[in-house]
């Protein structure tokens, strides 16, 4: 669970004043008797839409993303981009607004940086923003908290960073959406992380557990059979793109169901909000859990994350291939 | 004590000096009786000068200003219109400082300050001559603070330095180079020299390399005269970075004395491995910025600045690999690197310690750890850090990079002096520790020549470019790059 938010310091600012009106923020929290430590192991470029405030407001992002619960768990530099897509014209951000999100008892605080940016500027420009605001000496992610099957993410912004963080629960347009991450998967270029895939990980595991040791039912020809709640397309399309990717195989609150016929046997697994059921044959069923964590748990677990997720790029990269097929 | 600004109504005077000295008032580290006269071409009554001085302070001091203060910070303040140009120029001045000085009671201590373009050094310090304003036996006391570029070349220096030797003893000499006077630069010192950890560190057996950034966001702006004589290396190298270089690998001097202090730093500077010949080519990377983007707002190249040659072969941007020959740094790179309009202003130093051996954590050659990193932010967010990899909490061994961060600004709180406060209080006190010394400018001078030489004679090679808002250019990336190493980012 995150750490309380103890308090938030906000001013409005403009986008050149944005490191000394934090660097005077930071004084201001700054008492003898009451010490305030910089907490920072990352940098979280979020690229979301503009608010309808001409201002910054800390409060209009904060909530709805889940920030606070992101910096409690893994403190990170925070830049909100409020960027409205498709800008061609060269413009300067119009607005801009920081702040220090500040945790834990008095004699052991410690801050969170939060700075917000609206733009409406060129795309081609908004680099030039995020390379004057990330700590370039720590891991930086990008997180399109937008729809990226509608709203393609920049290849100039995505690559700035080693890690492009992403919800696919939120597509649109699954083609679409597979075929923006396509060629990033392809180069390699950098780490994606899905909170969807993410999601589905305790079903993974639990077929993956079900198969038996690797091989053993590649023997055979199978049968899936994938069922989804609706709104669920993207997740039962990952895993059946994650079955077809390995060449392994693979109710009312069920997420996800799928069935897996290999030879004469059959394995059934089903996802639901707390667990994944497994049955085989007349064999008793078995549970494996799913971890209970909000949308922050999940994002500041994949911040953590420093090493690539090839099977996320494999899922991507054969629905890709599958998609163009079709 | 009077302070004498000549250029007292130019900019570096509005923006940094009169600023700075209302900051020293106002802490209450002036002397109880002082004076301080502008000196400039323009005839400018002491009112309209004290509204000068109150505007750039208003401007650019870093506390608000206070009526209070003001009030007794202006009665300080006069100005003197005085000409460079003929003979006994300085006569009228000198008549006005004695009334200024009879009826505050002050004994005659005064501290010139050249705040002028550097081809006026020479004839004022000839002008001040002429006059016989300066003493050399230090009673009253005369000193003289000159402000960076001491010449344009070795022998331009050396000329600037020997007009000045002919009027000034060399300790009444104050060369200011304002990086000296910044907080985290004193720092190094102390954090080298005070902490037991740091120091045993600092050699070729455990650090791999040192990088040195001083990067600016602004572009030429107005400066566009002075730069193009100049370039990157003139302007930073040269002067800033050298420096920087001297107090990281300088050795313990054994007194804290200030000759002791730059002897140590001139003994580095003459360590220097010399770059010659095409040993520059493959060592030296020079660029110039292309149209690009500032902070989201388009931004036109250098050669588009008003000013600035459309042909101008001025180096806006420079990196360096270069080495030295002691025991303590022998094959150790210092990869150093400037450069205008850059994605942000700041300047760094970081020791990048060798990597542990490729086993236990460490053993994935896909996936090495990052090496330990001792980083010295000097401007902006003052402080040190230092990056060290740790456990990531949870049931797996997974390794994290974590920084232990020390910031000036939230542990001490309040606002770190300016640079020109601390210098300026030197010079009052007598102190020249963090002002250069004759022989170090000249030694400078001496390692950057073949490099200039080698420019000057290559006008036939296209200049890299970079577009603004850009980390440089890609040959300043293949400088380090082909060593095995990567900038760091900032």
């Amino acid at each position: 669970m995150a750490s309380a938010v103890a308090d938030r310091a906000w001013r409005q600012s403009t986008p050149e004043r944005i490191e000394p009106d934090l660097a005077a923020l930071w004084r201001d929290l700054a008492r003898p008797d009451q010490p305030i430590a910089r907490a920072v192991m990352s940098n979280l470029v979020v690229f979301c839409s503009p608010t309808d405030a001409d201002h910054a407001d800390a409060g209009a992002i904060t909530v709805p993303l889940g920030l606070n619960d992101v910096a409690a768990l893994h403190p990170s530099r925070l830049i909100v981009l409020e960027h409205e897509p498709g800008r061609r014209t060269p413009d300067a951000p119009f607005a801009a607004g920081v702040g220090i999100i500040t945790f834990g008892p008095p004699h052991a605080r410690y801050g969170v940086e939060l700075i917000v940016v609206k733009s409406a500027c060129a795309e081609a420009s908004l680099p030039s923003i995020v390379r004057r605001f990330v700590r370039g000496d720590l891991p930086t992610t990008v997180w399109w908290t937008e729809d990226l099957s509608t709203t393609s993410p920049l290849d100039a912004l995505v690559t700035m960073g080693r890690q492009l963080l992403y919800d696919s629960r939120r597509w649109d347009d699954l083609r679409r959406g597979v075929s923006a991450l396509a060629p990033l998967v392809a180069g390699r270029r950098v780490d994606l992380a899905d909170l969807n895939w993410r999601r589905l990980s305790p079903l993974r595991q639990a077929l993956e557990h079900a198969a038996g040791p690797a091989g053993s039912t590649s023997r055979h020809e199978v049968t899936v059979r994938i069922v989804h709640r609706r709104g669920e397309a993207a997740l039962a399309w990952l895993l059946a793109a994650s079955l077809l990717a390995t060449r392994d195989h693979a109710a009312d609150d069920a997420v996800l169901s799928v069935v897996i016929r290999h030879g004469t046997g059959e394995t059934t697994a089903t996802l639901t909000s707390h667990s994944v059921v497994v049955a085989q044959g007349s064999a008793p069923p078995f549970v494996v859990g799913v971890p209970i964590a909000s949308e922050g748990d999940a994002v500041a677990a994949e911040l953590r994350t420093l090493s690539h997720d090839s099977r996320l790029d494999d899922a991507i990269d054969a629905l890709a291939r599958w998609f163009a097929v079709a | 004590m009077t302070i004498v600004i000549f250029g007292g109504n130019g900019d570096l005077a509005h923006r940094k000096l009169l600023p700075a000295l209302y900051n020293l008032h106002v802490d209450g580290l002036l002397p109880p009786r002082i004076a301080i006269a502008g000196v400039g071409r323009k005839d400018t009554p002491d009112a309209a000068y004290r509204e000068f001085a109150k505007d750039g302070i208003t401007k650019f001091s870093r506390r608000p200003i206070d009526e209070q203060a003001w009030q007794t910070f202006a009665a300080m303040l006069f100005f003197v219109k005085a000409s460079l140009d003929g003979e006994q120029v300085l006569a009228p001045l000198g008549a006005r400082l004695d009334i200024i000085e009879h009826e505050r009671g002050l004994p005659g201590d005064r501290i010139y300050y050249f705040a002028l373009p550097p081809a006026l050094f020479v004839p004022t310090v000839k002008q001040l001559d002429r006059a016989r304003f300066v003493n050399r036996t230090g009673d009253p006391v005369a000193r003289l603070i000159v402000e960076k570029p001491i010449g344009r070349d070795l022998d331009s220096a050396r000329a600037v330095n020997d007009a000045i030797a002919g009027v000034f003893d060399e300790r009444q000499i104050y060369r200011i180079d304002h990086y000296l006077g910044k907080e985290t630069v004193q720092n190094i010192l102390v954090m080298r020299f005070a902490n037991s950890i740091f120091e045993p560190l600092f050699n070729q057996k455990y650090v791999d390399h040192v990088q040195i950034t001083v990067a600016e966001e602004e572009g030429v702006g107005t400066r566009a005269g002075y730069y193009e004589q100049a370039g990157a290396l003139r302007d930073m190298v040269q002067n800033h970075m050298l420096q920087l270089v001297a107090l990281v690998a300088m050795e313990p001097p054994h007194a804290l004395d200030a000759d002791v202090i730059r002897d140590e730093k001139l003994e580095v500077l003459e360590s220097l491995r010399p770059i010659e010949g095409a040993a520059i080519d493959a060592n030296v990377v020079r660029a110039q910025y292309a149209a690009g983007f500032d902070l989201g707002k388009p931004v036109p190249g250098y050669r588009e600045e008003q000013g600035v040659d459309p042909c101008s072969r001025t180096e806006t941007f420079v990196a360096l690999q270069i080495f030295i020959d002691n025991w303590r740094w022998a094959g150790v790179p210092f990869f150093l690197r400037t450069g205008k309009r850059l994605p942000k202003r700041a300047s760094e130093i970081s020791v990048h310690l060798k990597e542990v051996p490729p086993i236990l954590f460490n053993a994935n050659p896909a996936a090495r750890l990052d090496p330990n990193v001792l980083s010295v932010r000097i401007q902006p967010d003052e402080g040190f850090s230092l990056g060290i990899s740790s456990k990531l909490p949870g049931p797996h061994v997974r390794v994290y990079p974590v920084k232990m961060d020390f910031h000036y600004g939230s542990t001490f709180g309040g606002s770190s002096p300016e640079a020109y406060e601390r210098l300026l209080l030197d010079v009052i006190a007598g102190d020249p520790t963090l002002f250069m010394r004759r022989d170090a400018v000249e030694a400078a001078w001496r390692w950057v020549m073949p490099i200039l030489e080698r420019w000057a004679e290559t006008t036939t090679d296209s200049l890299p470019a970079y577009p603004a808002g850009d980390w440089g250019p890609v040959e300043a990336g293949q400088l380090v790059e082909s060593t095995g190493r990567r900038w760091r980012a900032l």
